[in-house]
């Protein structure tokens, strides 16, 4: 646990550094209104803080300025206490383009970002499993030279350009034979119209998404798998269970699977910081109201605020999953005492 | 004398033990059909970049009377917006993703070698630390980190590094890519340290460094060459999804990536324009792998888990 | 472990994403979809309804749907009440002149029949507060001409005056047009600011529409405002706003139905939508934008043209020579495909129409020109230095920058490559940048590359709306505009005669005005401190069912979307 703090605010002081070493630093933005006086800049930093040494600046980024006395009218003289709360206490800031909490805009957006990425990771394992399991116990057969091939292949398209092949054939070429409507939606969480909470709606909405961010990682998986599999089928514990008569499914499910699985556990939380970058072209190609858009406008546009919210967010995130990923080994494999 | 004479024998074993390991691998990679696929495609690739030059065609100059030319004879993947020959800008952009790749492994190598090397060599509060900071590196969405370091670096006028050219990115790239190399490198070192032949040659005196890289780095080579294998590829297509997003290497110098992204806009109507940089991306990531796939099962017969064996 | 473990997992996990996925649905649910309601596609979520703030275009595009200003303008440039009964005048009593001191005062009557959403009328107490508001010294903006006002005086509920301490030419939508309007004294927050208030975000409407759900990254719903004052409008009862941020996405949308309005459509669009039968494009009557090269006039990374000139720009030859070299016409036909026009001077729209010759395209007065001023390749590496120049020491190499901005699109992008390799064919050494508006713009304590003098050369669009360039020429060409961050006089180019004129324009006597105008557009020509290539028209893709879609230069698509009907 303190590592993991520790960890934390390593990467708080990097992300930091990294954002004042910009050209302009924070302030970079506000200027958005052409028209900004000097007087005024000069003023908006002693409001913001920004006169100060770094290491201080930090401090206050952290922790807030709410216990010292800071000069809130920027006229160079401290009149009160300052109002921010630091990173700590989920005080992120403002978003120099909206002027909103940079803590509201996330959470709108981050919640839709976990549920396309658990919806993407569980549809790629669940497809990879068996995949990797058939692959494995017919070593070298048809179908697990097909699979290689395929997901060699699909390891090797880039995700925003498979995504653009499956919006032109689902949306713009393929129609519903019924209505004459587009197969499937371009894009969006839901449809215009949808009132309330519509499953299939949703659904719908689901399935280039998931296709685009998933396909990777079932070949990814299923290659993973096989070849786990594979290390486990030639183990010699393996041969005697066969030898003592054990069908090949209770050979399988018993003994192969799940050694084989553990380490599928583990993969999939040190994946995520990819599956987390690789959200970008996915929320951005179906309009995905996701934080990983947000991330990429706040890009754009140099919202410093947003941008070091979500960088922090995101390796808590990663952290935080780590951790999960840990546990669940030991709880997975009773060899494994977690302390 | 003495103790240097028995030190070169025990290096000599350790160089025929090597030269035979390195046969073994050679014939086992030899048998991997897909492998032997991915070494011809590449070698063509890499060909054909380095003859670019002798296409007819100049990559940067526009001939404004054939724009948006559908293949033919003449070019043979079409012209561009600008009445470029294509295959001619594919050539030149091929040299600049892959000489992308090649930067960010030696990047990478070069970073997380030593990082990994100290770190499992020496263990104790230096590995604690080393592996500390490896870990803040691999908790970062470093893909998100690329694009902030790409958009920081665009702005900031440093010599050779404006304008994100080629180097830029390998470099933001690379300083991300570094991590999976110092844990392969870590992990292969704190298993190797202990084994007698390092306990010999330092008991014969020999220096850290001597031992670090003359007996263990050697015996460690395996992972490193598979893991430069796969990062090579993950680099191209790190650099075309930079250069999708608008923050990868900028027109007019072609790379596949900035060639495909260009393209997308007009793919219906000009597919040539998006297909031939997309073929190229996908035939270079797929034979990378199959050789990183040959290369693993040459190396370790036995245990085909490397990657994640380590975990 | 055993099977029956993972399973129990995987099922756990599934539970949370169906809860998670149902906890999305926490808005509030929109009313059914009716025959009356269209889709509108944008890439990027608008930052509020201020226009003002951030300057985006699609903050402008909302608000025209829910806010009202005192006065507007059409798509031909004529300017029209809104919240004003009329527009006040000279001829009508509305503006009174002050000859001797130089100042103006205009009075304003507003109409009685204009409620806020809630019921509240709108008065003239709203527009002292939204004037209050931008002139906050600590959180205020700023918006053209604000410091000619010197105070506005309430007459009654619906009448006010306006006191200038010039004579301003702008006055009649300077509370109005496509940035300003009148903001709710009662429902705004001003302590919290007009750059910051809930109430740009969430707006009270006076327009012809009402927000009703803005989930962000996703979707805006706009419903009819049943209180519009203008009665049986508007038509449409529900606009939806998508959030789309990729082009081909949008356009295909567009061509399937599943949209009805993406703006800001770029030429090479325009040419493949305008043969489908389900899409047409609106285009401006009038041309606004106009294509333009600025010089830097002081050496990169300065702002001072006297104590650092730019070692090669600073010389009128080189200026002429680079116009000499780019092949407008080429430009306008392979990238814009013929829908923009040659333009060479501040002066072609109407009313101010300034006679100046066409120049000439031709590579070889360029290079004549060139080899005059000192600039030769003398080591044949097909790169010119200075040999005998007068702005630069000797041997020094003929290399520049040349940035544009990337939300443009393919056509601008291609126009700098295409304008660089003539530049180069002509022995100068050119490197390209593609940068983000809001970086090339920002301000110079932000890093903002042109207020902060970092290029050689750009090229981007710009024009004024409406009918009155004065505000426009000021702020490109003034010597005071040439302050970082003070104005757009990114050349930092002075000139007193000039000056002179610029002080004689601000006054409301038409023929002195043109006569004055003429005399700019001559010094502008003389001295190309700027380099105007061609004008574009606006143009925005809609469905064939949208009808009354009329693209303005002057303003957001949206401007009259009260009177847009379906068929």
């Amino acid at each position: 646990m303190i590592q993991t703090v520790g960890l934390l605010l390593l990467l708080s002081v990097f992300l930091f550094a990294l954002v004042n070493l910009a050209p302009g630093g924070p302030l970079s933005g506000q200027g958005q209104s052409r028209h900004i006086d000097p007087d005024k800049v000069e003023l908006l930093k002693r409001q913001f803080g920004l006169d100060k040494p770094l290491p201080t600046q930090y401090l206050i980024w952290l922790v807030g300025n709410d216990w010292m006395q800071v000069d809130s009218n920027g006229d160079g003289a401290m009149d009160g206490y300052g109002t921010r709360q630091g990173i700590l206490r989920g005080d992120f800031g403002f978003s120099f383009r909206t002027r909103q909490p940079v803590l509201t805009e996330i959470g709108q957006r981050l919640p839709n970002t976990i549920y396309l990425t658990v919806v993407t990771m569980l549809v790629a394992v669940l497809i990879a499993i068996p995949i990797g399991i058939i692959s494995a116990i017919r070593q070298y057969s048809s179908f697990d030279i097909t699979v290689t091939t395929f997901s060699f292949a699909g390891q090797a398209i880039p995700e925003f350009w498979l995504g653009l092949i499956l919006i032109l054939v689902f949306y713009a070429w393929l129609k519903n034979p019924f209505t004459g409507d587009p197969l499937l939606p371009s894009g969006g969480m839901t449809s215009v119209d949808s009132v309330g909470f519509n499953l299939w709606d949703r659904i719908v909405h689901l399935i280039l998404p998931v296709l685009t961010g998933a396909l990777g990682w079932i070949a990814w998986y299923s290659r993973f798998l096989r070849s786990s599999m594979l290390d486990v089928i030639h183990q010699d514990y393996i041969r005697t269970a066969r030898a003592k008569g054990l069908s090949d499914w209770g050979v399988l499910s018993k003994h192969a699977l799940r050694n084989a699985l553990v380490p599928l556990v583990t993969l999939l939380a040190l994946d995520l910081p990819y599956i987390f970058g690789g959200a970008i072209f996915v929320e951005t190609l179906f309009a995905w109201p996701g934080m990983a858009r947000l991330y990429y406008q706040a890009a754009l546009e140099r919202d410093y605020p947003v941008l070091m919210a979500v960088l922090i967010i995101g390796a808590a995130c990663i952290i935080l999953s780590n951790l999960i990923a840990d546990i669940l080994y030991a709880y997975l494999d009773p060899r494994i005492r977690y302390e | 004398m003495a103790e240097l004479s028995i030190n070169e024998t025990s290096l000599t074993n350790e160089y025929t033990q090597s030269a035979s390991m390195g046969t073994g691998v050679w014939k086992r990679f030899r048998r991997h059909p897909g492998a032997i696929f991915g070494i011809v495609v590449i070698t063509i690739l890499i060909v054909m970049a380095l003859l670019a030059p002798a296409s007819p065609y100049n990559p940067e100059a526009s001939d404004i009377t054939s724009r948006y030319e559908s293949p033919s004879l003449r070019h043979i993947m079409g012209t561009d917006a600008l009445g470029r020959d294509l295959f001619t800008r594919v050539l030149y952009g091929g040299r600049v993703s892959l000489s992308v790749g090649l930067m960010v492994v030696a990047i990478s190598i070069i970073i997380g070698v030593p990082i990994g090397a100290l770190a499992g060599y020496y263990g104790g509060a230096l590995d604690a630390i080393l592996m500390r900071i490896t870990d803040a590196f691999l908790s970062l969405p470093s893909f998100l980190v690329l694009i902030l370091l790409s958009a920081i670096l665009w702005e900031i006028e440093i010599p050779m590094l404006s304008g994100n050219s080629v180097l830029t990115i390998s470099l933001v790239i690379g300083v991300f890519s570094w991590t999976t190399f110092a844990r392969l490198v870590r992990a292969a070192f704190l298993s190797i340290r202990e084994t007698e032949f390092v306990a010999a040659s330092r008991a014969l005196g020999g220096s850290d460094a001597r031992i670090m890289i003359r007996h263990i780095l050697p015996n460690s080579i395996g992972p490193i060459i598979v893991e430069a294998t796969l990062e090579f590829g993950y680099a191209i297509i790190e650099e075309s999804g930079l250069s999708f997003l608008g923050f990868g290497i900028q027109p007019p110098t072609p790379s596949w990536g900035n060639l495909l992204s260009n393209a997308q806009e007009y793919f219906m109507k000009y597919p040539w324009l998006a297909i031939f940089p997309g073929l190229m991306i996908f035939f270079s990531i797929i034979s990378i792998n199959y050789i990183g796939d040959g290369l693993r099962d040459a190396f370790d017969p036995n245990k085909v888990l490397n990657k994640v064996g380590e975990v | 472990m055993n099977r029956s473990r993972v399973l129990s997992l995987l099922t756990v996990v599934l539970l949370v994403a169906i809860v998670l996925s149902g906890c999305q649905q926490n808005a509030p649910s929109t009313p059914a979809a009716d025959s009356k309601s269209i889709v509108i596609v944008i890439p990027e979520d608008p930052p509020s309804f201020n226009p003002i703030i951030a300057d985006t275009g699609y903050d402008a595009l909302v608000m025209e749907l829910v806010m009202l200003g005192l006065s507007d303008i059409d798509a031909n440039g004529n300017v029209f009440p809104e919240l004003a009964e009329s527009l006040p005048t000279l001829e009508n009593g509305g503006v009174v002149m002050d000859e001797d001191a130089g100042t103006m005062s205009v009075t304003w009557k507003m109409r009685q029949d204009v409620k806020w959403a809630d019921g509240t009328p709108v008065t003239a107490d709203d527009v002292l507060f939204t004037y209050a508001s931008i002139t906050d010294p600590e959180n205020g903006g700023w918006i053209p001409g604000i410091d000619y006002i010197d105070s506005v005086d309430k007459i009654d509920d619906h009448s006010f005056t306006v006191n200038y301490n010039a004579v301003y030419t702008g006055y009649l939508t300077q509370f109005g047009g496509e940035q300003v309007v009148i903001w709710p004294a009662h429902y705004c927050d001003a302590a919290q600011g007009f750059a910051a208030w809930d109430c740009a975000r969430q707006p009270l409407s006076n327009g012809p529409f009402v927000l009703s759900e803005w989930v962000n990254g996703d979707h805006m719903t706009f419903t009819r405002n049943e209180n519009y004052y203008q009665a049986g409008k508007p038509e449409i009862e529900k606009i939806s706003i998508r959030i789309v941020p990729d082009q081909s996405v949008r356009k295909t949308m567009l061509l399937n139905g599943d949209a009805d309005l993406d703006m800001w459509t770029t030429e090479p669009m325009i040419a493949d939508l305008e043969g489908q039968p389900n899409v047409e494009v609106s285009r401006s009557i009038e041309n606004r934008w106009v294509m333009r090269i600025f010089f830097n006039l002081a050496a990169k990374g300065t702002t001072d043209p006297v104590a650092t000139p730019h070692p090669i720009l600073s010389d009128l030859r080189v200026r002429q020579a680079i116009r000499a070299a780019i092949d407008v016409d080429t430009i306008s036909k392979e990238f814009f495909l013929g829908y923009v026009t040659p333009v060479w001077t501040e002066f072609f729209r109407t009313p101010y129409i300034c006679n100046i010759p066409r120049p000439e395209f031709n590579p070889e007065t360029a290079a004549a020109l060139l080899d005059e001023a000192g600039w030769k390749d003398t080591d044949g590496d097909g790169v010119r230095e200075c040999r005998g120049c007068e702005t630069a020491e000797e041997g020094y190499v003929m290399e520049m920058d040349f940035i544009t901005y990337s939300e443009y699109g393919e056509p601008l992008e291609l126009t700098q490559q295409f304008i660089a390799e003539q530049l180069g064919k002509l022995g100068m050494k050119i490197n390209l940048k593609i940068v983000e508006g809001s970086i090339l713009w920002a301000a110079s304590t932000d890093g903002g590359i042109e207020q902060s003098g970092n290029f050689d050369i750009d090229i981007w669009d710009d024009g004024y709306s409406g009918v009155d360039p004065t505000d426009f020429i000021y702020s490109y060409y003034a010597a005071a505009s040439a302050e970082p961050d003070l104005g757009y006089n990114y050349m930092r180019w002075s000139n007193d005669e000039f000056e002179t004129l610029l002080g004689d324009v601000y006054t409301l006597d038409e023929e002195q005005r043109k006569k004055d105008f003429c005399e700019m557009a001559a010094i502008l020509e003389e001295e190309l401190p700027q380099l105007l290539l061609f004008t574009a028209v606006n143009a925005d893709a809609h469905s064939s069912r949208l009808q009354n879609v009329q693209t303005s230069a002057n303003d957001l698509v949206t401007w009259n979307a009260a009177d847009w009907t379906l068929k």
